[in-house]
């Protein structure tokens, strides 16, 4: 119960901050340090709270008729990861906030829109029944939608603001059907309590609806294609709100997918889908994002191709995995947008030391066979041949990217002493890779479902994934080779237009309306 | 279409020749990795501020002055009087009318209606079809060129291998957006267009109907579009002009902008040809200033005025020289001209009278290209009006294995990030790797790095100066300091840098005088240069005596936390040991004097540590306030402002100009920090006059383009100039757009003589750009220059009849309460 009660105190500091502050219109007041301060008080309560999980004793299965605070707060490994992360960004967020919009005349009410948030996403990750999972979805893109119009005068946010919006409204609706079918037909709201039911039962017409409805829910939550675009295009509002967006609020449709696993697992062909939809906006994302020149452009496609990632880890019934992806993700983005101003300098540091040196066919081969070694060294070496061969076929996609850091140490130009760092480097991300796996699995073990054996279609997805993905890392460590070549030249115009998919919802949401501003002659 | 007969040769030229022109008037915009501030008003010198301020409005709709709530302020203040409106009134050349003080003071009363610029063919078609084809156009030229200038950020980018416009051109002919937003056909039209940019101009200049008394202002206003865009290109024409060469990037630019009016024209051609006709007239009518843009620019140089009688009581007014010429002092510490040695310079020498500081600009007369230390990148370490007659490296060859271990680290570390941005390997990054990004992001959140010393190795010139060179060297940049006779125990030579996190602004706070790099390498070379034995018995020839136990040293003197760093380099021998403690004590010292004394300008900051706190916060838009406040350039004796407090808003140069016989320091004076002075403060002025403009826009949105530029959010054009936060502290301007007003010691005959000769410079005086004031023997404002070579008594209208020569027209006005 203690744990209980300190899940509990985390939103409340959360939202009496956030209510303090979207009340307040002072410019320079104490609010934003007291949001600050508050942000770290709820990421601190989440750290007891973890720590008194991790001690006290395992909670019994939640069983149906719990009440109290047990009704709405559900405690297990993934809503307490869940919580400490997301008030661990939101601290350093907050606190990044505070100096970082010093003097702007709505600072308060930005802290309180950011706390808000916070508070619901929060909420989410904790809810124990469909009620409060329901309402703390729809709050967090509410609260999230004010800080995307901070500066509501900006045409540029408004267009982003009102993509998402549309596409919020539709995962509402599409999250609100799920829940009701699930309701009616497990007779409880109670979320451990369905997914125990659906993990003994069998699939109807009505839970099969009820995957695909979540399914639809997570896509448009998390950005996947084609609904990605609205993601892309939110740089108009303080760097704060992308780091909260994209290491916080993005994150919820895989959540709903690990939340809700035991119900999808019923519908094997939602499972394929979103298993395509995510691996086809990872490569998607990933490619367009090597073309990006802005900064903050780029980290956006890269989070649309780690959503894809995740949603894809989700389709191959990987939840432990996809579970790492959000946390591992979220900490790297979270950073990465807030620091995003350095890229000046980090840019003018890449062309000091001399230039990159290129591989040919030769040494590229050789890196893959030499990352395949190692993976199958390791894999030996720490049992993973026993693991389901979805999760072996993601350990293969994953190799295929170290195989690009070992390309680069082992191109002929490259001297000794960076091919030896570039060959450690390699080891030691792999060997994490295999350990940060591991403890995943270890951590979520009782509470997520394991990862059923392969059917045939299952097994066509994962050679698809797999020569896909190898395809495209293939292409990318041989990429100076080709990527200049006037043939290419279309494919790139075409890759860093995305597709033209925005392009398309612009045209069909009318983005591009003209300002009422009339022109008036002299 | 308008012109059915095609341009006949000497139409051709002539237009290309005003395409031409109209790309000078665009202002250059350095890359953010070494940026230095620029006058936005380069290309309009040569006239006065209404008309450019008329030639603003009718590009873009926004004026080159400030609001005229502003105005009233400092006219309800009291900071500027009915004498300054009068002399002003006087001074500023307005074409055709008289204005009275009371004209003046109800006209910016008034309230005005918005300027409006002339529309484009795009704002016209956006008009009629609802369609926002401006920003459209903004956004499709920002994808593009963000990809063709990226620096590198994107794996990849756009081929460079093209001119501007062939690029353009082969991603126009694939690009499908515009076709889907509703352009007709712009692929194909850019298929069938001229390969080449001058014919594009011609040929859509036909099909618009272009004249050629329409075409200067159409071309002009048509670049200006193009925001950050046109003025890197303009930056790319700049350096290759600086190497004696030629770059055609403004006319390709220009063909870019122009083909989209041409598409869109045809498009919607039956909608807008009788508005599109209006607006060309617009664009051939003669630019003469409005009556409020005159007003406007009377009361900018009331304001001025109003400053430099403030001014006025902070000079020649020191007390006698506490510090006789021949006590000789035991520390004379150089530092660049810039205003924030201001603060500096006074906090540490109210230490010791046996201080002395010295004014001189930043890169120390040394034109360096400089590769810092396990670096191939050659940084211009030196101002941009100059082309590097030096070229150094840090560190000698007994470090070529450190050299060598460090690129191996970098390039490790480079490809690391490779693979943290690569496509699939992404994956792999962050299933691995991420979990080190809980550190970082505490580390960074509370700021848990200390200061890190600069560690590059004393610089050394790649081919040694020849020794009669050398000493040319020495013994010029000592003339030109005004530093000859009465050398100090230690001379610490200065350069200045920053240290602030996270900024893509960085660079602008670093040396000017320097390329926006830090000056430390230049003055330790310096210092290395003047302890050289042999230099030295030469320069005694030349009537400069060092004595044998002054010691040179290189500093750099960090402008965020005011922290220096003294570089030894191997110069200092034992017995030198007692002088630098105790340097570094003063250092020290002064540092958290000046600390103390910048806090006051920080909303919210109470002591010399929060103000060190702000150089490593990661979330601080503020670091320091740079040059914001600049107004003031002063070229005398130390002695003339020593104990007055300029609150670093005050360029000082040293400049005694009894020890510069032929004039030639003076010269240089004029035609070098001065220009850099009208540039900075000119930077300042545009951002803060005309920020949509001229500035970069809130920094709380910045993003990063391609590591040269940010936009201001998701897309429109990349931003050049000051961001917003670095001239406003959200409550007040930290900047008051006065233009530089330049106080030179020395006889007016002698500064007339240097304008004659150097005609650009006049130009900025001329038209007000600069003001130009000398003093007299003993310090004091005595002549005001008055344009056309032309100097008139300073006067100070303290009180009412104390006017400069104004008739008795001007008396009753000033009677008037």
């Amino acid at each position: 119960m203690l744990t209980h009660v300190l899940v509990a105190i985390v939103p409340l500091i959360l939202i009496a901050s956030g209510v303090m502050g979207v009340r307040s219109s002072m410019r320079r007041s104490d609010i934003p340090g007291y949001a600050a301060n508050a942000g770290l008080g709820a990421a601190f309560a989440a750290l007891l709270a973890t720590l008194a999980f991790a001690l006290g004793q395992p909670e019994p299965n939640a069983v149906a008729g719990s009440s109290g605070l047990r009704a709405i707060i559900q405690v297990d490994i993934v809503s307490i990861s869940m919580l400490l992360l997301v008030n661990f960004v939101g601290a350093i967020v907050l606190r990044y906030a505070r100096t970082y919009l010093d003097g702007e005349a709505r600072q308060d009410s930005f802290m309180g829109w950011v706390s808000l948030t916070l508070a619901s996403v929060s909420i989410l990750v904790v809810s124990a029944n469909l009620i409060v999972f329901v309402i703390a979805w729809i709050a967090t893109s509410v609260f999230l939608h004010q800080l995307l119009l901070f500066y509501p005068q900006r045409i540029a946010a408004r267009r982003a603001a009102f993509k998402k919006f549309v596409f919020a409204r539709a995962g509402d609706a599409a999250l609100i059907g799920a829940a009701v079918l699930l309701w009616s037909t497990y007779n409880t709201i109670d979320i451990s309590t369905i997914n125990a039911a659906a993990r003994l039962g069998e699939a109807d017409t009505k839970i099969t609806i009820a995957a695909i409805l979540f399914a639809l829910a997570a896509i448009l939550k998390s950005a996947q294609f084609p609904t990605h675009s609205w993601l892309t295009e939110i740089m108009d509002t303080p760097t704060p709100t992308s780091a909260l967006l994209h290491a916080g609020v993005v994150n919820g449709g895989g959540f709903l997918l690990i939340r809700f696993a035991d119900v999808l697992l019923l519908s094997p062909g939602t499972m394929a889908f979103i298993a395509m939809i995510g691996g086809f906006t990872a490569l998607f994302g990933s490619v367009v994002m090597l073309t990006q020149p802005a900064v903050k452009t780029s980290l956006a496609w890269s989070t649309v191709a780690q959503m894809g990632f995740l949603i894809m880890q989700c389709g191959l019934a990987l939840f432990p995995l996809a579970l790492l992806h959000i946390i591992a993700h979220s900490l790297y983005k979270a950073h990465a947008f807030l620091a995003s101003g350095g890229a000046v300098q980090r840019i003018a540091n890449t062309r000091r030391p001399g230039p990159v040196a290129i591989a040919n066919l030769r040494t590229v081969t050789l890196s893959f066979l030499l990352a395949i070694t190692i993976y199958g060294l390791l894999a030996f070496g720490f049992g993973l041949t026993k693991e389901a061969p979805q999760s072996i076929a993601l350990g293969a996609i994953l190799i295929f990217g170290i195989a690009y850091l070992l390309t680069q140490g082992l191109a002929e130009e490259a001297p000794k002493p960076l091919t030896r760092r570039l060959v450690a480097y390699s080891i030691a991300a792999s060997l994490s890779y295999v350990l940060l796996h591991k403890g995943a699995i270890w951590l979520t073990h009782d509470v997520l479902p394991i990862t059923p054996a392969p059917g045939a279609l299952e097994w066509v997805l994962m050679i698809m994934a797999v020569l896909s993905f190898a395809f495209v890392a293939f292409a990318q460590a041989m990429f100076p080779l080709w990527a200049y070549h006037p043939a290419a030249a279309g494919m790139r115009v075409h890759v860093s237009n995305g597709l033209y998919v925005n392009a398309l919802l612009d045209r069909i949401m009318k983005s591009w309306r003209s300002s009422s501003k009339s022109i008036t002659q002299q | 279409m308008t012109n059915t007969k095609p341009y006949t040769k000497a139409q051709s030229t002539t237009l290309l020749r005003l395409a031409n022109e109209a790309g000078q008037a665009i202002p250059p915009a350095w890359p953010l990795a070494a940026t230095v501030a620029v006058n936005p008003f380069l290309g309009q010198a040569q006239e006065p501020l209404a008309t450019a301020s008329a030639r603003l409005a009718r590009a873009t709709g926004e004026t080159a002055t400030m609001d005229r709530s502003w105005y009233l302020k400092k006219l309800t203040s009291g900071a500027v009087t009915d004498s300054d409106i009068q002399a002003a009134i006087a001074a500023t050349p307005v074409s055709n009318k008289e204005f009275s003080v009371e004209e003046v003071k109800r006209s910016l009363a008034e309230t005005i209606p918005q300027e409006t610029a002339v529309p484009t063919v795009a704002d016209l078609a956006a008009h009629v079809s609802g369609i926002d084809w401006p920003a459209i156009i903004a956004e499709r030229i920002t994808a593009w060129a963000g990809s063709f200038f990226d620096e590198g950020q994107a794996f990849w980018s756009v081929p460079s291998n093209k001119s501007v416009y062939a690029s353009w051109r082969s991603y126009a002919i694939h690009d499908l957006t515009s076709e889907i937003l509703g352009l007709d056909g712009f692929a194909t039209h850019m298929l069938e267009a001229p390969d080449q940019a001058r014919d594009m101009i011609l040929r859509s200049s036909h099909a618009l109907g272009i004249r050629q008394n329409e075409a200067s202002s159409y071309y002009h206003q048509l670049l200006m579009m193009l925001g950050g865009w046109g003025q890197y290109g303009r930056y790319q024409l700049w350096q290759a002009n600086l190497s004696g060469g030629e770059d055609d990037i403004m006319l390709d630019l220009l063909a870019i902008r122009i083909a989209w009016e041409n598409a869109l024209l045809a498009q919607y051609e039956s909608e807008i040809s009788a508005s599109w006709e209006d607006a060309r007239t617009r664009h051939s009518a003669k630019l003469t200033p409005s009556k409020d843009q005159e007003v406007e620019a009377i009361i900018q140089e009331a304001c001025e005025r109003a400053e430099q009688r403030r001014l006025s009581a902070l000079i020649g007014h020191a007390p006698a020289d506490k510090n006789e010429k021949n006590d000789r002092p035991n520390l004379q510490l150089a530092l660049c001209i810039d205003v924030r040695s201001e603060v500096y310079r006074r906090a540490i020498e109210s230490l010791d009278p046996g201080i002395e500081t010295l004014g001189f600009a930043g890169f120390f007369g040394l034109t360096l290209s400089h590769k810092r230390f396990a670096s191939d990148v050659e940084e211009l370490r030196l101002p941009v009006l100059l082309n590097p007659a030096l070229s150094s490296v840090s560190g000698s060859s007994s470090d070529t294995d450190n050299d060598n271990a460090e690129r191996y680290k970098e390039r490790a570390t480079r490809a690391w990030g490779r693979f943290k941005l690569a496509a699939v390997s992404t994956f792999a990054f962050v299933e691995s790797a991420s979990p080190i990004y809980l550190p970082k992001l505490i580390r960074d959140a509370f700021a848990l790095k200390s200061d890190e010393p600069i560690k590059d190795p004393a610089p050394q010139l790649v081919d040694a100066l020849p020794e009669k060179d050398a000493i040319d060297a020495a013994e010029t940049i000592l003339r030109a300091m005004s530093l000859t006779d009465n050398f100090g125990r230690l001379v610490v030579l200065a350069g200045h840098g920053a240290t602030v996190e996270n900024n893509p602004h960085e660079s602008a706070l670093q040396c000017g005088a320097c390329g926006g790099y830090s000056g430390e390498a230049n003055a330790r070379l310096l210092a290395q240069l003047l302890n050289n034995k042999d230099v030295r018995s030469a320069l005694v020839e030349r009537g400069i005596t060092v004595p044998s136990d002054t010691l040179f040293l290189g500093a750099l003197h960090n402008t965020t936390n005011d922290s220096v760093q003294i570089f030894q380099d191997g110069h200092a021998a034992p017995q030198d040991g007692a002088a630098i403690r105790q340097a570094q004590a003063w250092f020290d010292q002064a540092g958290k004097l000046t600390r103390t004394e910048r806090s006051f300008r920080f909303p919210g900051t109470h002591s010399d540590d929060d103000v060190r706190a702000r150089s490593h916060d990661w979330a601080q838009v503020r670091p320091e306030w740079g040059l914001a406040g600049c107004s003031a350039f002063i070229a005398a004796p130390r002695e003339r402002t020593a104990g007055s407090d300029f609150s670093g808003r005050s360029f000082l140069h040293n400049y005694n100009w009894r020890d510069d016989k032929d004039f030639s320091v003076l010269e240089l004076i004029m035609t070098a920090p001065v220009v850099v002075g009208s540039w900075i403060s000119l930077q300042y002025f545009g951002s803060v006059t005309a920020p949509d403009i001229f500035g970069a826009g809130n920094k709380l949105l910045h993003n990063v383009m391609g590591g040269i530029g940010v936009l201001e959010g998701n897309t429109g054009p990349m931003r050049a100039g000051l961001p917003w936060q670095s001239v406003h502290d959200g409550e007040t301007l930290m900047h008051d757009p006065l233009r530089l007003t330049v106080c030179i010691e020395a006889p007016c005959e002698a500064m007339t003589d240097i304008l004659e000769r150097h005609e650009s410079v006049r130009a900025l005086f001329d038209n007000r750009w600069l003001h130009l004031i000398a003093l007299n023997e003993s310090g004091q404002m005595a002549s005001r220059y008055v344009g056309d070579l032309e100097w008139e008594p300073f006067a100070t209208h303290d009180e009412p009849g104390d006017g400069d020569d104004g008739g008795s027209e001007e008396k009753d006005l000033i009677a008037t309460p």
